[in-house]
This record gives structure tokens, C-alpha cells and sequence, in this order.
């Protein structure tokens, strides 16, 4: 298994031209907060179903096939599952007992109706927090995202470049670990028993990150050199913009934030989270 | 700065400016406003919280200690983060940029090869005693950088990162960075920017820790009882201190030796004479 390292690569496999995948990478940033912030407020089952569905019905228009829904989404479903199992074996029981496993008449783990709602709402509830973020991390260019975190959102221009320059040198530190390994190679190390093996491995992971540091410092000195940093208003040879459409997305988002934590406190099933 | 070429001058400043581990000593102002944050949180302890509502199955009034000392923590680095005149310079954001992309190779190659590995054999509470590796670039960032920033910023791009390789979380891994983040930026920022010795490397870790315990908690095991829970915690803030803030303290030494750090402040700190 290998690493990607491409991570700048822009979205594979997407309709480019569909309305939640034209949006400005701030607008569907803002979505996957709000919707996240509701949602990690409260647990219940009422909620979580609304918001999903929300969710759910949006998905079409974010321009992705299922097989590249499936790419970026699959992650989302490994993490949601194992959480509403702990929850329904672990978790504060309440209703009839389904299913439990006693050793010598003292019960380990039981599932009962209540820990098996809660660990549903669980998985749920993961799934709705992160399929925004799954359509976020799909259909966004990080190039696009730094340029509108730079010029929508303001923040620290300097910052937002140097981070995505960093980003470009990943590819570079892939190479530059190929040429350590095959330079110890040379050097005979890496042979031995596994402990020896490791040790070799923590010292090359090691004079990974000192290259990195002074790659990084040269690096800095080449942008000063050409400028950068220097003003304190800078221009853009790509302008980002944030229309009324992305208006529209935010507010999309928030209504649908809105809807599920009202219906949940109308159906009275809302409460917040570790709070009795 | 004067700094004298004539060998002979052993004074204490001359020494100082030679080897550049002058520490600025903190102004009236800044000691004014740590003194104030102190007595916030003694002034909420005294008041205590009101009994009723409870928090972790417990009622709020018996959590008025831990709630005091965060409004003192919460008050007190901001005036650390206040009184830190230290504009960051191009090289320190290019060297957090690059610590937090190492980072970020880190979270892909534990995410992909030793999490499914170690995840499978333990369940929560047990499961916290890794979660140290994922606040590790933050500490070394604050640690290296020694700026106001510095570990939000490095863990937040070591989480971009880990984001945009792929992992079984996500984008909530950004949400993740940015708070792990803020945990030991916290600590950092309480002791001024200016120390960094071992105890507090070890407390940004703790802080980390903390952050990272709680978020879990509310995320992935809201309904779990609440000694698992509180048993996730510790044990999230023990892997945050000995992972995060041992391992950072000892690879922030290691750099510095091998003068990788030289244009840093962390990395004059270490030169010797």
C-alpha cells in the first residue's frame, strides 16, 4: 500500500458544473461547520434522521457519481460504524435486554432497546457531521480553497500561502525519502533483526524531518528574495469570488441546521450532549 | 544589539548578546494581567457554580475547581498571547508550514498502517493511550517556533494534510487540528512565549491531551457511562504528555543539535559556546 502524493490534485471523477460543486470552497466550508456544530450539540435519533436526510437530498446536486461519492465517502462509514457498536454494547442501558454475554454470571456487555437506539443515532449522527466535509474534500481544488480562505474569508495571506506552498513539498519529501533509503543502503544499514530495523528506520525518519527544516529554510529565503511577505495588501493572479449563490449555500446549510434542531426540541427528543 | 568583538569581555550582557539566550523579562503590564487572571479563577472559586445542571453525570457546583482554574488558564493566555510582541518572519511560517506537512506524513503512515492494527485489538477506554500521535506536530510546532500560533498553525496544516490524503475520519480531522491545536497553545501562551523547558512541554501535551478527550467524548462516545468516559480522558491526557510532549521536547533538542534550527529562536537557544 502506497501513499498518495499528489494531494493537490483537483477533483477526480466530479461534474465540475453542478451547483454545490461550483461553489465557492469558503460557502461549503461553512456548510460542513454549521451542520458539524449542530449536530455535535445533541444526540437524539430526531435530529440526526432530519439532518441527514437534508443531507442526503443535497447530494445530487453536488455533481458526484457514486463511484467518486464512494472514493471520498467510504472513510466516513468505517468511522461511523465501530462508534455505534461501542455505543451499543457500552453504552447506559435502558428497555429490554436484546442480547448480552455473561462470564460465570457476571454480565461484560449487553445490548439492550435504549443502547441500541443511541448506538443507531451514533452512526447516524457521524454520517451527517462528516458527508458534508466528504463533498468539501471532493469537489474542491486546495488551490481554490487557499485563494478563498485568502481573499473571501481574510485570513493571514501569508500563512494561507506558505501552508499550501508546504502541501506542494509533500511530493518532494516522498523523494527524498526514497533517496535516504537507498543512501543507508549503500551504507549497509537496515540489515539485521527487527529491532535493528527499527532503530534504523526512527534514525531515516529523523533525517527526514532535519532536510525538511532546512529545505524549508532555504525555501524561505527564496520567497523573501522574490517578495513575498514584504506587503502587507498583496494581488492575485487568481481572484476568488463570493456571490450570491454562495449566499445561497450558506443559508442552505444554516436552514437545514436550523430545521433539525427544531424539530428535535419540537418531538422533545433534543437535549445537549453530556448535559442530564 | 552590541555585540563586541573583544574576546575578553565576559560581562554578562556581552556573553548574552554572543550567544543570543537573552530572555526578555516580562513587562508591568503583562504581570499585571496574569495576576488578574489568577484572581478571576480564585473569584469563581469562591462564588462556586450553581447546583442543578450537571455535566458528566455530575452536578455543576462540584465542578467549580476544574471551571476556575480554565478561566484562569482561558484569561491567562490571552494575556500571554497579548503581551507577545514577536511578529512572525517569513522563515518561521515556512518552517511551521513544513513541520505541519511532516506531521501530516506522519497522521497518513500511523493512519494507514499501525491504526488499523492497534484500533482493532483495543476498545475505549483503552483505546485513548494512542491518541498522543495525533497531537505531536502541534507541540513541536509551538516548541520550534516559539511565536504566538505557532501550534495551532502547525497542527492545523498536519491535519489539512492528513484531510486532503484521506483517513477513516474525513474532513473532521481540520476541526480535530484546530482544537488539539488550541489545547497546547493554551499552555504555551500561559508561560508567555517564554519558556520552554520540559515541564512545559510535558503541560502543552497535557493540554492537548485534554482537548483531544473531550472532543472524542462528545463526538464518538456521548452515550457511553460516565467512568468510561472520564477513564477516556485521563488516559488521553497521559498519552498527550508522554507521545506529544516528551516526544516533541526530545526531537525539538535533536533538531537543534543538529543546527537544522539555527535561524529559529529554539535553535539559538541551543547553541553552545
Amino acid at each position: 500500500m502506497s501513499l498518495p502524493t499528489d494531494v493537490l490534485a483537483g477533483p477526480v471523477g466530479v461534474d465540475t458544473g453542478a451547483p454545490l460543486a461550483r461553489a465557492n470552497p469558503v460557502a461549503k466550508l461553512a456548510v460542513a461547520a454549521v451542520l458539524g456544530l449542530a449536530l455535535v450539540l445533541t444526540t437524539d435519533l430526531v435530529t440526526v434522521a432530519v439532518a441527514l436526510a437534508g443531507v442526503l437530498l443535497a447530494l445530487p446536486f453536488a455533481g458526484l457519481g457514486p463511484r467518486a461519492l464512494w472514493r471520498r465517502g467510504w472513510v466516513v462509514v468505517v468511522a461511523a460504524v465501530p462508534s455505534g457498536v461501542f455505543t451499543a454494547l457500552l453504552g447506559v442501558d435502558s428497555g429490554d435486554v436484546v442480547w448480552a454475554w455473561s462470564v460465570g454470571g457476571a454480565t461484560l456487555l449487553d445490548v439492550t432497546t435504549g443502547s441500541l437506539q443511541s448506538g443507531l443515532a451514533i452512526a447516524l449522527r457521524i454520517l451527517a457531521i462528516g458527508l458534508p466535509g466528504v463533498v468539501l474534500l471532493a469537489t474542491t481544488d486546495p488551490t481554490d480553497l487557499a485563494d478563498s480562505l485568502a481573499q473571501d474569508l481574510h485570513l493571514p495571506h501569508r500563512f494561507v500561502l506558505a501552508g499550501l506552498a508546504g502541501m506542494r513539498l509533500f511530493g518532494v519529501l516522498a523523494e527524498e525519502w526514497q533517496v535516504l533509503t537507498q543512501a543507508r543502503r549503500a551504507r549497509g544499514l537496515g540489515g539485521g533483526g527487527r529491532w535493528s530495523r527499527l532503530r534504523t528506520l526512527g534514525g531515516q525518519l529523523f533525517a527526514l524531518l532535519v532536510l525538511a527544516v532546512r529545505r524549508a529554510t532555504v525555501l524561505s529565503t527564496a520567497m523573501e528574495a522574490r517578495g513575498f511577505g514584504a506587503v502587507r495588501e498583496r494581488t492575485w493572479a487568481r481572484r476568488s469570488r463570493f456571490t450570491a449563490r454562495d449566499w445561497a449555500v450558506v443559508l442552505g446549510g444554516v436552514a437545514l441546521a436550523v430545521l433539525a434542531t427544531t424539530v428535535g426540541v419540537l418531538a422533545g427528543t433534543w437535549r445537549l450532549a453530556l448535559v442530564g | 544589539m552590541p555585540v563586541t568583538n573583544d574576546t575578553t569581555d565576559t560581562t554578562d550582557h556581552g556573553t548574552r548578546a554572543a550567544t543570543g539566550t537573552r530572555r526578555p523579562v516580562p513587562t508591568a503590564k503583562v504581570v499585571v494581567g496574569l495576576v488578574a487572571a489568577v484572581l478571576a479563577g480564585v473569584a469563581v472559586q469562591l462564588v462556586g457554580l450553581p447546583s442543578g445542571p450537571t455535566l458528566f453525570g455530575t452536578d455543576l457546583a462540584d465542578l467549580t475547581t476544574p471551571v476556575a482554574l480554565f478561566v484562569a488558564l482561558l484569561l491567562g493566555s490571552a494575556v500571554g498571547v497579548a503581551g507577545a510582541r514577536a511578529p512572525w518572519r517569513v522563515v518561521d511560517i515556512v518552517v511551521a508550514s513544513v513541520l505541519g506537512v511532516a506531521g501530516g506524513l506522519l497522521f497518513a503512515v500511523w493512519n494507514a498502517f499501525a491504526y488499523p492494527v492497534v484500533s482493532a485489538t483495543v476498545v475505549p477506554p483503552v483505546s485513548a493511550w494512542y491518541v498522543g500521535v495525533w497531537l505531536l506536530p502541534g507541540v513541536l510546532g509551538g516548541l520550534v517556533i516559539r511565536k504566538p500560533g505557532a501550534a495551532v498553525y502547525t497542527e492545523l496544516v498536519a491535519a489539512v494534510l492528513s484531510a486532503l490524503i484521506g483517513s477513516s475520519w474525513g474532513f473532521s480531522v481540520v476541526w480535530y487540528g484546530l482544537l488539539q491545536g488550541l489545547g497546547a497553545e493554551l499552555v504555551l501562551a500561559v508561560f508567555l512565549y517564554r519558556w520552554f523547558r520540559l515541564p512545559v512541554a510535558l503541560l502543552a501535551g497535557a493540554g492537548a491531551g485534554l482537548v483531544v478527550g473531550l472532543l472524542d467524548t462528545f463526538v464518538y462516545y456521548p452515550e457511553l457511562t460516565v467512568p468510561v468516559q472520564l477513564a477516556y480522558i485521563g488516559l488521553s491526557i497521559v498519552s498527550g504528555v508522554v507521545v506529544a510532549g516528551l516526544g516533541a521536547w526530545a526531537l525539538t533538542r535533536a533538531l537543534a543539535r543538529t543546527g537544522a534550527l539555527a535561524p529559529l529562536r529554539s535553535g539559538r537557544d541551543a547553541e553552545r559556546v
